[in-house]
């Protein structure tokens, strides 16, 4: 055999120079996108913070008559959108960010104040909207499940979409508040589903098990008040 | 991070490797001087055409090398019928003449290689050229090809294999396929590495087919076995992308099928017989070139094999999923403009999307090159998506047969 050389071994360190680049650059892209997301999160979550407070200060301050006031439903949208994006988020950055962990805990705020200004709406307007409070967890093994469970409420808000609110709270979440909801409700496994602060559905595996309860408020009255007291 | 992904980001990183490597060595190739023919310099040439059964083709493949402008004292034309039952030597016996000399061989030679090597042995040129009986030139491809034999070392020059009647879904797979494959060719070629001589058209020293052998009459893929020996030998494969050589794809899924286990089973038993240069001591094409393909088909066979599994599952827990919701298709998606944005989200923010887009871009750069070559091509339109779509699960399809067929076959027949 006659000798064979490589035609030029730099050329190699700059393929690897390139390509690396190339890697690191493209991965800190999508990882700045994501970032941007969380920032875009973070301002619409105290957007809508806002908005439930100054809907409440006015019926319990002014006295303004809650029962005509329309904003709940685009800020239903803005909580579920939140719901997802911060799930996805948390997939992306690892369920032990800071940032995405306060932004989940902010959420859950968030959630109980609307749980609560439509469980006024509910009382004062006889507004009839269903409320489902799920109990998730991201637990590896359970994750599967409260995935499943949550498209199938997925699938039973879009049929409800007037007259159901769904609220999900990560059982995972290092949060006091979460605790609270699970003790008062009775939550000891997830996926849980409370319906019109009902019964608690453990792993509900049909639209059925889940829409034969949506009419029935009798839960409420159960529980009380239209004011959730988590002390 | 799974073991799944892994893979993927590790098939990502050698993709980009290898690419940059490729496109450097194509923009350096550029500057290299070449050392080439003048017309008046150009030898002797001897185009030799095996057929069987190709009365379809023949008449449009012997009027197409007819017609080109080689110096017609320097070019003789060796038809070798093969024992065809149609009337392809009836055809061919209209254009015997002093270029074209046919042979009519009474029996079948059982392969290819064998009727072609019996050409061989007919030819008188310094340069000889294995054709196809359905293969179709341009004019100019042959002066361009045989120009780059004045550099002594070069033993085999290969053209722009691409495609005529893309017709089909399948054909039009194999159109981008192909387009695709003229960058990386030349890429190969800057750093003389071309491991495969399309034998529809490729272009041998004669001289080293008398030292070193003819066609191997047993290979199934006789023509990749040259271009190794080639490279084995110390000697170098060059590429003309200026000098189109048109085929025909295959339309149906089992001719196709059938084409790609032959080329596949083939690079295995070839490769295995060369694995000597698999090595450093055959530069770029041991340490590298061969060794990225063998890479990459393996990943490939990876992922896709994963994907293709988990799609299965993902559709029967997506059958599972629908039966509790009875159906209801309606259901499944909650319409709001917020899901615009989280899709948006979900594609920029995954890096495999973005690196997904970039191997894009590559692609669509390597067929500005090949439009640039052999001209514009307004089918591309239709062709890329579907190549998209389809190529990587009839890659890995095509080449799980052919392992199967390598591992407990041992052999496959051409047909």
């Amino acid at each position: 055999m006659e000798g064979r050389g490589f035609v030029s071994k730099r050329r190699y360190l700059a393929s690897f120079i390139i390509a690396t680049v190339l890697f690191i650059l493209i991965v800190l892209v999508s990882y700045s996108f994501s970032y941007v997301e969380l920032r875009r999160v973070s301002n619409l979550q105290e957007e809508v913070a806002y908005e439930i407070f100054d809907d409440k200060l006015d019926y319990t301050l002014f006295g303004k008559d809650v029962c005509f006031q329309e904003s709940f439903e685009k800020i239903s949208n803005d909580l579920n959108f939140q719901g997802r994006i911060i799930d996805d988020l948390e997939n992306k950055f690892g369920k032990n960010d800071e940032g995405v962990l306060f932004r989940k805990k902010f959420y859950t705020l968030v959630e109980l104040e609307h749980f609560e200004f439509i469980k006024l709406l509910n009382d004062r307007c006889d507004l009839g909207m269903s409320t489902i409070l799920f109990f998730y967890s991201n637990d590896n093994t359970d994750l599967g499940r409260s995935e499943e469970v949550g498209r199938l409420l997925d699938s039973v808000h879009s049929r409800n979409s007037d007259s159901l609110m769904i609220y999900s709270f990560d059982v995972n979440l290092n949060s006091d508040l979460i605790e609270k909801l699970k003790s008062k409700y009775n939550v000891v496994n997830s996926p849980s589903i409370v319906v019109n602060e009902g019964e608690v559905i453990l792993d509900p595996k049909n639209i059925e098990e889940v829409e034969s309860r949506l009419g029935d408020f009798s839960g409420f009255s159960e529980n009380g008040s239209s004011i959730i007291y988590l002390n | 991070m799974d073991f799944i992904q892994l893979v993927i980001y590790i098939s990502i990183y050698v993709g980009l490797f290898a690419t940059s490597f490729y496109v450097l060595s194509f923009l350096a190739d550029k500057k290299r001087p070449k050392e080439l023919f003048s017309d008046k310099e150009l030898p002797k040439v001897s185009i030799v055409m095996p057929c069987y059964n190709e009365e379809k083709s023949v008449l449009a493949t012997l009027k197409s090398i007819t017609s080109s402008n080689y110096p017609k004292g320097k070019l003789e034309i060796i038809f070798v019928n093969d024992a065809s039952t149609d009337k392809s030597l009836e055809i061919a016996r209209k254009f015997k003449s002093k270029i074209v000399k046919v042979f009519d061989r009474k029996k079948n030679s059982g392969s290819k290689a064998a009727a072609s090597n019996y050409g061989f042995s007919k030819a008188t040129g310094e340069i000889i050229v294995s054709m196809d009986a359905d293969t179709i030139v341009d004019p100019e491809s042959l002066k361009r090809m045989v120009r780059f034999f004045k550099n002594k070392k070069v033993m085999a020059v290969t053209p722009a294999m691409i495609l005529m009647d893309v017709k089909g879904i399948l054909a039009r797979v194999q159109h981008v396929e192909y387009l695709m494959g003229l960058f990386l060719r030349k890429a190969f070629a800057a750093v003389n590495a071309i491991y495969i001589t399309p034998g529809a058209f490729t272009a041998y020293r004669k001289s080293f087919m008398d030292k070193y052998g003819v066609y191997e009459e047993g290979n199934i893929t006789e023509d990749l076995e040259m271009a190794l020996r080639i490279q084995s030998k110390g000697y170098i494969v060059e590429n003309c992308p200026e000098a189109p050589a048109y085929t025909v794809p295959m339309y149906s899924f089992r001719d196709l099928l059938v084409q790609r286990r032959r080329w596949y089973f083939g690079l295995i038993d070839n490769f295995l017989k060369y694995k000597r240069v698999i090595s450093t001591k055959y530069g770029d094409l041991g340490a590298f070139v061969i060794p990225v393909a063998l890479f990459s088909i393996l990943l490939a066979l990876i992922v896709t094999g994963y994907l293709f599994f988990k799609l299965v599952f993902d559709i029967r827990k997506e059958i599972d999923f629908l039966q509790t919701i009875n159906f209801d298709f309606g259901s499944l998606y909650d319409m709001n403009l917020y899901i615009v944005e989280r899709s948006a989200y979900h594609l920029v923010s995954n890096p495999i999307v973005l690196f997904v887009l970039l191997f894009v871009f590559i692609l669509l750069f390597y067929l500005y090159y090949a439009q640039k070559k052999v001209g514009k091509s307004f089918e591309l339109l239709i062709n890329v998506p579907i190549f998209f779509a389809l190529f990587a699960i009839l890659f890995a399809f095509w080449w799980m047969v052919s392992i199967f067929y390598a591992v407990f076959v041992g052999s496959v027949k051409w047909r």
